[in-house]
């Protein structure tokens, strides 16, 4: 559930690691939660070029290669790096507490 | 699309002997035959004179000899004999190509002969291995071999194709997924946790509740799948690595294309319990096999909509993530193998 101020919990800190995405869902959206150099990022898991799951992708560089067509996107800022996509992935605001990782819905 | 700097599987063991055995890989006919001491032998399948296949012809001590005129040839595929006169012209040879006995199975290398380095056979020791049980065959498929390929690296098919042997609905909706590349390399982790046990796994495990199932695949080009495959009770701590009063097996793979069109699947099923028990090894071979006939009806029937409408548009889903980079791996060694015979071509 989000609070007032859009924040949801969404998983714990423990369950994330450095080589793989964690799959998330903050309210009907599916995210992929990342963590990077200790820090925490929270993106859109649906590629946009085909909706494949980036989550099932492959980390390489800071950045997430699509399993499917190969786009690839930074995940520290969402930005589109290789085609095929051409639309940057949403980022979300992260705040890490008490072992729990929660999410800002942002409008 | 063909890899040549490999080594395929030609043959089993057993299919060679006395008797010239023709095959066709990589569209190249081959024949085959052994020597008097045993020795595995391959040349080019058609005489230096008049292009009949040495497979028409017979053994003559450790000589093929054509049907048509009676040219003879040794091991190495040089024309030694020729009736009626003595004098042999130096062109009067054919192929000959690398080949080694392993694993029960015999390896030819189609590529450049100087490559053709053993070590470079994959390992299927599960085949030679007291440790294991085993039983092997063979299937000819009138499919291009890319999409038995595929076949092997997305697993979900069991729940559709394989209902009544080694599949069920778990399979398809309830495993999580983990696919891992190297340079050379897809390995696909499938867990499936706490779930039903599928019918083959009842009938050689004995399970009578839910299972923690793994399916490991992992491709080695250009068209290797080695598959470790088993189930434990669930909850006895497979994932993390101990496997406990269940089942494990090996489902092995290699492919061997025949032409664009066709190919030669070898394949068997290793067990690691109850090894010495022919009769189970028996029993999960048939399952196996019935499972394996239902996809071979499925590859030709795909070979047939591609006949009808070459290279379709298709739409890839989240489970070909394996399929994919597969793909994507063979595609690039293709490219540096053209490059690299351009290369030479042109020196």
């Amino acid at each position: 559930m989000q609070d007032a101020d859009g924040w949801q919990r969404v998983a714990a800190l423990a369950d994330l690691a450095d080589d793989a995405a964690l799959p998330a869902k903050l309210g009907n959206r599916r995210i992929a939660l990342y963590r990077l150099d200790g820090k925490v990022h929270a993106l859109d898991d649906v590629c946009t070029h085909a909706l494949a799951l980036l989550s099932q992708g492959f980390i390489e560089g800071g950045a997430v290669e699509c399993p499917l067509h190969g786009a690839r996107f930074d995940i520290a800022t969402g930005r589109c790096l290789a085609p095929p996509a051409t639309v940057d992935l949403r980022t979300y605001e992260v705040r890490i507490e008490g072992g729990e990782v929660f999410v800002r819905a942002a409008d | 699309m063909f890899l040549r700097n490999y080594w395929y599987v030609a043959a089993t063991d057993s299919e060679i002997g006395r008797k010239p055995f023709a095959r066709t890989i990589l569209g190249e006919p081959i024949v085959l035959f052994r020597t008097e001491g045993g020795a595995p032998v391959a040349f080019e399948d058609r005489c230096a004179h008049r292009h009949l296949p040495l497979s028409m012809g017979k053994l003559v001590g450790d000589r093929l000899q054509c049907h048509y005129h009676g040219l003879q040839y040794d091991r190495t595929g040089r024309c030694v004999r020729i009736p009626g006169q003595d004098q042999i012209p130096p062109d009067a040879k054919v192929k000959a190509y690398p080949v080694v006995e392993r694993y029960h199975w015999l390896w030819i290398w189609m590529g450049d002969p100087a490559l053709a380095d053993p070590a470079r056979i994959t390992d299927f020791h599960w085949l030679d291995d007291a440790d294991w049980g085993a039983k092997s065959s063979y299937l000819y498929v009138k499919s291009n071999w890319q999409l038995i390929v595929d076949n092997l690296l997305d697993l979900t098919h069991l729940a559709f194709v394989h209902e009544s042997t080694i599949g069920n609905a778990a399979l398809a909706e309830h495993a999580t997924v983990k696919v891992t590349r190297a340079p050379n390399n897809v390995v696909v982790t499938r867990w499936i946790i706490d779930q039903p046990a599928p019918p083959t796994f009842v009938k050689v495990g004995g399970f009578t509740s839910n299972v923690d199932r793994w399916q490991i695949i992992d491709f080695t080009p250009p068209a290797f799948l080695r598959l470790d495959v088993g189930a434990t009770p669930t909850g006895t701590g497979a994932p993390q690595g101990k496997r406990v009063g269940g089942i494990t097996m090996r489902n092995l793979n290699a492919i061997t294309p025949e032409t664009e069109k066709t190919a030669h699947y070898f394949w068997a099923q290793a067990h690691d319990f109850d090894v010495k028990n022919a009769g189970l090894t028996q029993k999960i071979f048939e399952q196996i096999e019935t499972a394996f006939h239902e996809d071979v009806a499925v590859f030709t029937a795909q070979q047939r909509s591609l006949d009808a409408i070459p290279n379709p548009p298709q739409v890839d889903i989240n489970a070909d993530t394996g399929v994919i980079q597969a793909r994507r791996i063979l595609d690039r060694l293709h490219t540096q193998e053209q490059a690299a015979l351009h290369a030479t071509a042109a020196e």
